[in-house]
């Protein structure tokens, strides 16, 4: 359904140096330099799967939703969209998909969702009874049937990416791309959305391809993940594997009475964090254990206090975020 | 093929109706407009009337010719200001282009019919200002349907043209991703040379050549004279030739223009 081979993308930006000097010196001599924000990247879809592609900020998640969605054009490699080249029959993919980015919005500005709507689904030719059928069931599931007289703008930010979502899926695209569709929204909205995301990906078979820091929403909602850092892939499996794979590792805080200097760390375990009287350490609990670990620590210093935190995704993908992947591999 | 064309229209009548929506939204807008519209008639009236104190006649044109002229330019503006440069400007700036480029729509088209909307609904809002002229300073309109049927083609075909000349224009924002400098000089090179300012008839002979090859013309000058009585009916056919072949170049231009910019596109913003 969607295929990437060797996806690449190089960004020229402009190299200015500071001040007005730099802006008068960028308007005569411009300079440019290269950026690869993608390198490479492989990977392969299938219909009604729910992916999730995470990285840090600047790794190349968007720009590689953008070379899918064809508004971006790959600087090498090559992708395909239900058959299709997605930039060349841009028009054509563009029926398929639906976008969701969690920062921008899609819909009118300044007109009542509802018309917003009408006019997305004129767009997208959706015929007028399976456009009533699809507002009645979206009033339901994503609670919609109070803002539909309520022009954009006056909507607060769960409100409007609920509407999002809407205007996204009311031609019942086969492929939804969603860039971060719960940033800065509050708990109660973000399990609503979820909710419906798995909704239609069960009854309506949609693939589902999500960006997010939210580590909730991957837990939730995504069995596979993609894992982008700086431009290149390097995990592509399923959710399960990489919480085995880092699951042995706990991480332990410790609060002392006086300030770290000169601690030795103890045998098989590393620093995370260490700062004034705070130091975090993660080990793997196949080599030693909680109990020697803070034995080694306390014989060096007074702990006034201490926590030991369960391996969850969030610190999975911390640890690969660090660098876990390459030292595992 | 009807089909598709229905589907189109569809989709298109979509994107048209959105325009006096979003329009409306503030009607301040729209009392700000006609109350600044009014002013700038008193204003040019005022200007041309001191021009002519001393002299009966300006370029061939008199007195009344050149404030007709110039009210029905004031009236049927909209052909000749698309609004296409901002708009690109603005979307490569916010990076709304991304938001566009996904709609299952031909984008220059669809910005072709928001053109055409947006130009009916400006005529549309000038009508107060056609009455204030009218009562205030005699405005006066042709009878003959033929001369109006003339004006309606010579206006499309011209704003057709300027369409497709901002568009090529506006395509320089997808390698650049600023147009501000550019589209400051195309609205003012279009003031001047569209005859929106000074009828080209009053312009030396070496000025009129340049204003009447650059496109600027083509959507206020040539269908408005035909509307003055500067120009008449029976030269036409001759306009409409011109303007085509004008329309048909920047056509071509546009669209292969447009399709390499699409190549080098970068959606500003993560």
């Amino acid at each position: 359904m969607i295929e990437a081979v060797n996806l690449t993308k190089v960004y020229h930006i402009p190299d200015k140096d500071p001040g007005v000097r730099g802006a008068v010196k960028a308007l005569f001599r411009p300079r440019h330099t290269s950026k690869t924000a993608v390198k490479d990247v492989s990977f392969a879809i299938e219909p009604g799967e729910i992916v999730g592609y995470i990285g840090v900020n600047g790794a190349g998640k968007s720009t590689t939703i953008k070379m899918l969605t064809g508004i971006l054009v790959p600087t090498g490699g090559q992708v395909r969209v239900l058959g299709r080249d997605p930039h060349r029959e841009r028009v054509a993919n563009a029926r398929d998909i639906g976008v969701v980015f969690g920062q921008r919005s899609q819909l009118w500005w300044d007109l009542a969702l509802r018309e917003s709507l009408t006019m997305v689904g004129r767009i997208y030719e959706v015929d007028d009874a399976r456009f009533q059928r699809l507002i009645s069931e979206f009033s339901e599931t994503l609670e919609l049937k109070e803002l539909l007289p309520i022009p954009i703008r006056n909507m607060s930010l769960g409100q409007k990416m609920r509407a999002e979502l809407a205007a996204t899926l009311i031609h019942e695209p086969r492929i939804v791309y969603l860039d971060e569709p719960t940033i800065g929204l509050d708990l109660l909205v973000k399990e609503r959305i979820r909710a419906f995301i798995k909704r239609i990906n069960q009854e309506k078979g949609t693939t589902v391809v999500l960006t997010t820091h939210d580590l909730g929403d991957i837990e939730e909602l995504c069995r596979r993940v993609l894992i982008i850092d700086n431009g290149v892939l390097i995990y592509d499996g399923s959710l399960e594997t990489i919480k085995q794979r880092f699951g042995k590792y706990r991480e332990i805080t410790f609060e002392t009475a006086a300030d770290l200097n000169g601690l030795d760390v103890p045998t098989g375990a590393d620093v995370l964090e260490k700062g004034g009287r705070t130091l975090s350490l993660r080990f793997d609990r196949t080599q030693t254990s909680a109990s020697r670990v803070s034995a080694s620590i306390m014989s060096q210093i007074e702990v006034i206090d201490l926590s030991l935190k369960e391996p969850d995704l969030s610190m999975v993908v911390k640890q690969i975020y660090q660098g876990g992947l390459k030292e595992t591999a | 093929m009807i089909s598709t064309l229905k589907r189109d229209l569809r989709a298109y009548g979509a994107i048209v109706a959105t325009v006096p929506k979003m329009f409306m939204a503030y009607s301040i807008w729209v009392w700000m407009s006609w109350f600044v519209q009014i002013i700038a008639v008193v204003i040019l009236v005022a200007f041309w009337r001191a021009v002519f104190s001393n002299t009966a006649t300006v370029g061939g044109l008199d007195l009344d010719t050149t404030i007709n002229y110039l009210l029905l330019g004031m009236i049927f503006r909209a052909g000749q200001n698309t609004d296409v440069l901002y708009e690109i400007g603005e979307m490569m700036r916010d990076g709304r282009i991304g938001i566009t480029l996904l709609r299952p729509l031909d984008m220059q088209a669809t910005y072709y019919v928001i053109n055409l909307a947006n130009m009916g609904l400006n005529t549309l809002l000038s009508i107060p200002i056609a009455l204030f002229a009218w009562l205030a300073y005699g405005l006066s309109l042709p009878n003959d349907p033929l001369v109006w049927l003339a004006f309606l083609v010579a206006l499309l075909l011209g704003n057709a043209v300027m369409f497709c000349f901002d568009w090529i224009i506006g395509c320089v924002g997808f390698y650049s991703t600023e147009i501000w400098g550019l589209s400051v000089l195309r609205y003012g090179f279009g003031l001047f040379f569209s005859g929106a300012l000074i009828p080209l008839d009053m312009m030396p002979d070496w000025l009129r050549t340049i204003a009447s090859v650059l496109p600027f013309s083509q959507a206020l000058y040539l269908p408005v004279s035909i509307l003055a009585g500067i120009n008449p009916v029976s030269a036409m056919p001759r306009i409409w030739l011109i303007q085509l072949g004008y329309l048909v170049v920047f056509l071509v231009a546009s669209r292969l223009v447009f399709g390499r910019a699409l190549r080098v596109v970068t959606v500003q913003g993560g």
